[in-house]
């Protein structure tokens, strides 16, 4: 009997240090695993995870200046379109040039790198002078102001500049392949697409855990709670909230590359503050003052939209449960989706110790 | 070739496309910047409420006797009913922490998901237009071109607006509480205002005024459940340049734009929609209170 | 003891009202000053100049460095702080929903100048986290270090205002009323502190204070303000005992030994 209930302590001591160990980084691990593992099930649901990744990406660079600097923007879609058009634009222009220099075996990835990285600088460009211009305004007016300028990067890209964004209609997308060593990767098929979105969310969502957690990070969450005090201990709290703008946006860029690759078309919309809008509500549903919130909240935000179209009584109705949970969680529950979840794991972990305890005293 | 025509020839009828267009944003941006001037709120559901006064009259007209200023009274009432209690659910448990906080563009704006899918769903997707009035219905026509008659008759309101509500916040016992309260609240407070009701008095007025935008604007465009949102935009552009809290300067900033829409692509081949959202990033940057800020200037 | 801190002629108009008009002030290391003056007297204004937030109509403000003095007149906030001036507020003014630790630890962060640095975590830093434990004992706020702002007392939130201050290493502490609105025992404490704080520290404090006997207890010089002005300079013996400051005061004190009737 001893050996029995010595190996039952056994088996709940390690089961109360994994769930003390419940640190974030393995959450953290214990999520890409899943992803890892979703990757292989059905394609339809591959597409959408695809879409909650690059969702979530999108939210994460948003939350940077929303959650953590207290800087709510409504014209992030303009890095979102960035980022896309810098692809679809070298896909478009300079794509047959690295085609016909390097061959079909190649171009495909090195098309699809340089697209990104022209993505990114595009992003960066716009970021720089929009940055700090907007961060000389104060709450409203800065919501404003990158509300302005977003629609003033709409409707650029809608006038067709120099020939080269195809105007209303957008530029389609073909992702090229990739022959190496006898290896062939399909960037346009969606699990390729789906592996390579995952890779770079996994990248990217620990890199921003790195950057919250970092001197620069923990500066910008001070500006939140007082740009007064944190100017009054040396900080120059404009030039912190240029530079959280900045990588903000390179964030979003990213994320919006990966969208144009897989929806296959960059269109002006996603400069529209409708998009931008989608950061903002899965943010805030998700929870803006918990990291993981903009996952969450991306999560929510599409697999509820796609629930809810599953039946069809109730599928005009998802931008009425969205406004409501807004309205909600701002006046009731501002710790969103993710506070709730940690409430519900509260509770349980409770239970299973008040179970324990119960346990205890009977032996 | 040149983007810009050398001389451009401007007709009156345009021009008062312009006015008219002028004139509809006119009475939702008024509204707007009173409700920001006064409770420091920029209510972002305040296309959502234009929308409804557009649906409304055309409900009321189309299942009524057909009268339409009928139809426009009780739309502009049944928006304000509608503010009231939007303010009522979303504001009010924000009361504390109104002045620029994020929170409240944030509830508004849920609030316009919500109007959006409620007029979708009531009335579907697709368009609808409604008639002017008959005896209203015709144009007077000119060499350069037509000018609607209507149109003329909504300027006309637009300056009666402007006229009236420059009374009532001057002249009247109501208004010089709306100027004093929205210059300091806690005075007012101190002084024994009932802040809260004032705050939804204000919010009735800048509702009933949008809902009359909206009506008016019934025979003028045609109105789908994307009404809302494109009007919104334009509403805070107005806002900004012409000052929150300002109705002179909503005035001039309404009738700016209305004119930059409708004579803009004359005078630059592409690109005119630009316009607005660069001058609302100017007058942001070079004079965020606007050009005429302040409140009932 | 040596200046590190100097004003001249510095002078504050607003429209017509003269909120400070010349004032010529020195003030040394390791001395503790507490200006006091009748409301209106130009005590805030006075504070706003000297950290930044406000710019002088006329005169200049500097701090002593490198054997030399540097201009610090119209320089903004945060470059006055990085100089080595700083304030704690009269309202708490911290990182509320910030650990204490993690409030502590921006002060550092700016002090070494490492607000740009992306790379390392910022709570597990040793440099960053290297001076807390003496800081968190001097304030007394050792066993709240890990808790969020938002859940301490006013007490101990006015603690963490101070360290959060110290915590920068500033030569120079303007102190804003410090002991506002508090009962006896709390200002007791924050009396011992500064004390403690003055007797281990090289620090220059400046306060401003409505307490007398907070101001006669810790201050070794007393500066009285009056219309923006400076009235009186001295040790507490020689300006309390001063004809013209108690007659600017006249009426104004109360029988509980504080000026301007407020408590």
């Amino acid at each position: 009997m001893s050996s029995e209930s010595s190996v039952a302590n056994r088996v709940r001591h390690a089961a109360d240090e994994v769930r003390a160990g419940w640190t974030p980084q393995r959450y953290g691990v214990l999520l890409f695993g899943i992803l890892l593992a979703a990757g292989m099930g059905p394609r339809f649901q591959v597409f959408l995870l695809t879409e909650f990744m690059i969702v979530a990406l999108f939210a994460l660079g948003f939350n940077l200046l929303f959650g953590y600097t207290g800087l709510l923007s409504f014209g992030h879609g303009m890095f979102y379109a960035g980022g896309a058009y810098g692809l679809a634009i070298v896909l478009k222009e300079v794509g047959p040039a690295i085609e016909a220099y390097l061959g079909a075996g190649l171009s495909g990835g090195v098309s699809l790198l340089i697209g990104a990285i022209v993505g990114i600088l595009l992003v960066t460009i716009i970021a720089v002078p929009v940055g700090w211009l907007s961060v000389r305004m104060e709450e409203i007016y800065f919501a404003l102001i990158t509300l302005a300028f977003g629609m003033l990067v709409y409707s650029t890209i809608i006038q067709n500049p120099l020939d080269l964004t195809n105007g209303t209609d957008g530029i389609v997308i073909l992702l090229g392949n990739l022959n190496i060593a006898g290896l062939e990767i399909r960037f346009g098929a969606r699990r390729t697409f789906y592996y390579l979105t995952l890779t770079i969310f996994g990248l990217l969502t620990f890199g921003m855990y790195r950057v919250i957690n970092s001197p620069f990070g923990m500066v910008c969450q001070a500006i939140r709670e007082s740009p007064e005090r944190t100017g009054a201990i040396g900080v120059d709290v404009r030039r912190h909230r240029w530079a959280a703008f900045i990588i903000s946006a390179v964030f979003v860029g990213v994320a919006g590359v990966l969208r144009a690759g897989l929806a296959g078309v960059a269109s002006p919309e996603l400069s529209h503050w409708s998009t931008s809008a989608i950061a903002v509500i899965a943010t805030v549903i998700g929870g803006a003052s918990f990291f993981a919130g903009p996952i969450i909240g991306a999560f929510v935000f599409l697999y509820l939209r796609w629930g809810i179209s599953r039946v069809p009584t109730l599928e005009a109705y998802w931008e009425f449960f969205f406004g409501l949970l807004i309205i909600g969680t701002v006046l009731y529950f501002k710790a969103g989706a993710t506070g709730g979840l940690l409430a519900l794991r509260g509770r349980a972990s409770a239970l299973l110790k008040a179970r324990a305890h119960t346990r205890g005293e009977r032996e | 070739m040149s983007a810009i025509d050398p001389v451009p020839l401007v007709s009156l009828a345009d021009i008062i496309v312009g006015l008219s267009l002028g004139s509809r944003l006119f009475l939702i941006a008024v509204g707007l910047s009173l409700i920001f001037g006064v409770l420091g709120v920029l209510n972002f559901a305040h296309g959502g409420l234009y929308m409804i006064g557009a649906y409304l009259t055309l409900v009321v007209v189309g299942i009524g006797s057909g009268y339409f200023w009928l139809g426009v009274v009780m739309a502009a009432l049944g928006v304000g009913v509608i503010g009231v209690a939007l303010e009522i659910l979303t504001l009010r448990p924000l009361e504390d922490r109104l002045e620029n906080d994020t929170d409240q563009l944030l509830v508004t704006f849920g609030a316009v998901l919500i109007i959006h899918e409620g007029v979708r769903t009531i009335f579907g997707s697709q368009s609808y237009t409604l008639s002017p009035p008959e005896y209203l219905d015709y144009s007077i026509v000119l060499q350069s071109g037509q000018i609607g008659v209507y149109r003329l008759v909504v300027i006309g309101f637009a300056l009666a607006v402007m006229l009236g509500l420059w009374l009532f916040i001057t002249r009247t016992y109501f208004g010089s509480l709306v100027r004093g309260t929205a210059s300091d609240r806690e005075m007012a407070a101190m002084l024994g205002v009932n802040v809260r009701r004032l705050y939804t008095g204000v919010f009735f007025m800048g509702s009933v005024l949008a809902g009359l935008g909206g009506a008016l604007s019934a025979p003028l465009q045609s109105m789908s459940p994307a009404l809302g949102d494109q009007i919104i935009i334009d509403a805070f552009i107005v806002v900004v340049i012409g000052g929150l809290g300002s109705i002179s300067g909503a005035f001039v900033g309404a009738m700016f734009i209305g004119l930059a829409q409708s004579l803009g692509p004359q005078f630059i081949s592409s690109g005119s929609i630009a316009i607005p959202f660069l001058a609302m990033v100017l007058v942001l940057l070079f004079r965020p209170r606007g050009l005429f800020g302040g409140v009932a200037e | 003891m040596s200046t590190v801190l100097r004003t001249q002629d510095l002078r504050r108009v607003f429209g017509d009202v003269v909120a400070v008009d010349g004032v010529s002030l020195t003030f040394d290391d390791a001395e503790i000053t507490s200006i006091i003056g009748p409301n209106g007297a130009g005590k805030t204004t006075f504070y706003n100049l000297l950290t930044g937030v406000l710019s002088p109509t006329a005169g200049s403000i500097e701090i002593a460095s490198d054997g030399g003095y540097t201009d610090i007149t119209d320089e903004p906030a945060h470059v006055i702080a990085q100089k080595g001036l700083t304030r704690s507020y009269q309202i708490t003014n911290i990182f509320e929903r910030l650990t204490v630790r993690e409030n502590l630890a921006i002060a550092r962060i700016s002090r070494l100048g490492r607000t740009m640095n992306i790379s390392s975590a910022a709570m597990t830093d040793a440099e960053i986290t290297a001076r807390f434990d003496e800081l968190l004992e001097m304030t007394e706020l050792t066993s709240f270090a890990d808790q969020r702002c938002d859940e301490l007392s006013h007490g101990q939130k006015r603690n963490v205002e101070i360290a959060l201050a110290l915590a920068i290493e500033p030569s120079i502490l303007l102190m804003d009323e410090p002991t506002a609105g508090m009962n006896p025992t709390e200002v007791r404490a924050v009396v011992d502190l500064i004390r403690e704080l003055d007797a281990n520290l090289e620090t220059c404090f400046i306060v401003t204070e409505h307490n007398m006997d907070v101001v006669t207890d810790i201050s070794d010089r007393i500066v009285v303000l009056d219309r923006g002005a400076v009235l009186a300079d001295g040790t507490p013996s020689e300006v309390l005992e001063d004809d013209a400051v108690t007659s600017a005061y006249l009426g104004e004190m109360g029988a509980d030994g504080h000026i301007g009737g407020i408590s």
